[in-house]
């Protein structure tokens, strides 16, 4: 067991499991963005996990989530949409919710990036990030606009 | 032993994630529940090494599931409500 791993069991066990019970309990809105922050939080140790295991190719995994992840969460906007905006969320929690799903994202793809073999990996390593950081902000932004507000996707 | 820990861990996650989606009773929040029990499954596939099933599981519990739950729990409703206004008509 090397370092990759510890460092995938704990943020496993730091944050992936309070995203968990996130989702778990509490109200709708609560449930939704915990989800995604379970996402970007699954998808970042996959990455370590690949690092750890010394498969490259175990970041497919991480990709093919990064494009899913949000693709999962905006079908609850879409779909729950009035009952989400229903009630206006505090800025705290917008701000909260937002840095919690975007700080992690370079604190595990940059060391990734630095351990792994530099050329075409590195290149998908940051792509994967940047998607992670993207699908992150944009899901926090949809499930948190204030009622009436917004609309910024034309619908 | 310690190359076991991430399976114990992901075992655990699986184990608290599946809890409570039995316990779940109102079919959004279950919604949720089961795409977290489909990340939980597609991490413990990850640390097992099966990373075509992980691939998989991550196709169908994260975005499939949820979907095909909440369209049928939208059809419901609204058939209900129509129901109901045909009551008061």
């Amino acid at each position: 067991m090397n370092g990759w791993l510890a460092a995938a069991c704990a943020l496993l066990l730091v944050g992936f499991l309070p995203a968990l019970l996130g989702i778990c309990t509490g109200p709708v809105r609560r449930r939704v963005l915990a989800q995604n922050l379970a996402t970007v939080l699954a998808a970042l140790v996959m990455l370590l996990l690949s690092q750890g295991y010394a498969r490259p190719s175990y970041t497919d995994m991480a990709l093919v989530l990064a494009v899913l992840g949000p693709v999962g969460t905006l079908v609850y906007e879409r779909l729950l949409g009035e009952e989400l905006r229903a009630s206006r969320p505090r800025p705290l929690v917008t701000r909260t919710m937002t840095v919690l799903g975007v700080a992690p994202v370079p604190a595990v793809v940059l060391p990734v990036c630095v351990a792994a073999t530099p050329g075409r990996t590195t290149l998908k390593l940051l792509f994967i990030g940047c998607l992670l950081v993207a699908g992150s902000a944009l899901c926090t932004r949809a499930l948190t606009t204030p009622p009436g507000g917004g609309g910024s996707d034309g619908r | 032993m310690g190359g076991d820990l991430p399976v114990v861990v992901a075992l655990l996650l699986v184990a608290v994630a599946g809890t409570a989606a039995v316990l779940a009773r109102d079919p959004v929040r279950q919604a949720a529940v089961l795409a977290g029990l489909g990340l939980a499954l597609a991490l413990l596939f990850a640390v097992l090494q099966a990373p075509d099933v992980a691939l998989s599981q991550l196709a169908v519990g994260t975005a499939l599931t949820p979907l095909m739950v909440l369209l049928s729990v939208r059809k419901v409703r609204r058939k209900a409500r129509s129901e109901r206004r045909e009551e008061h008509e």
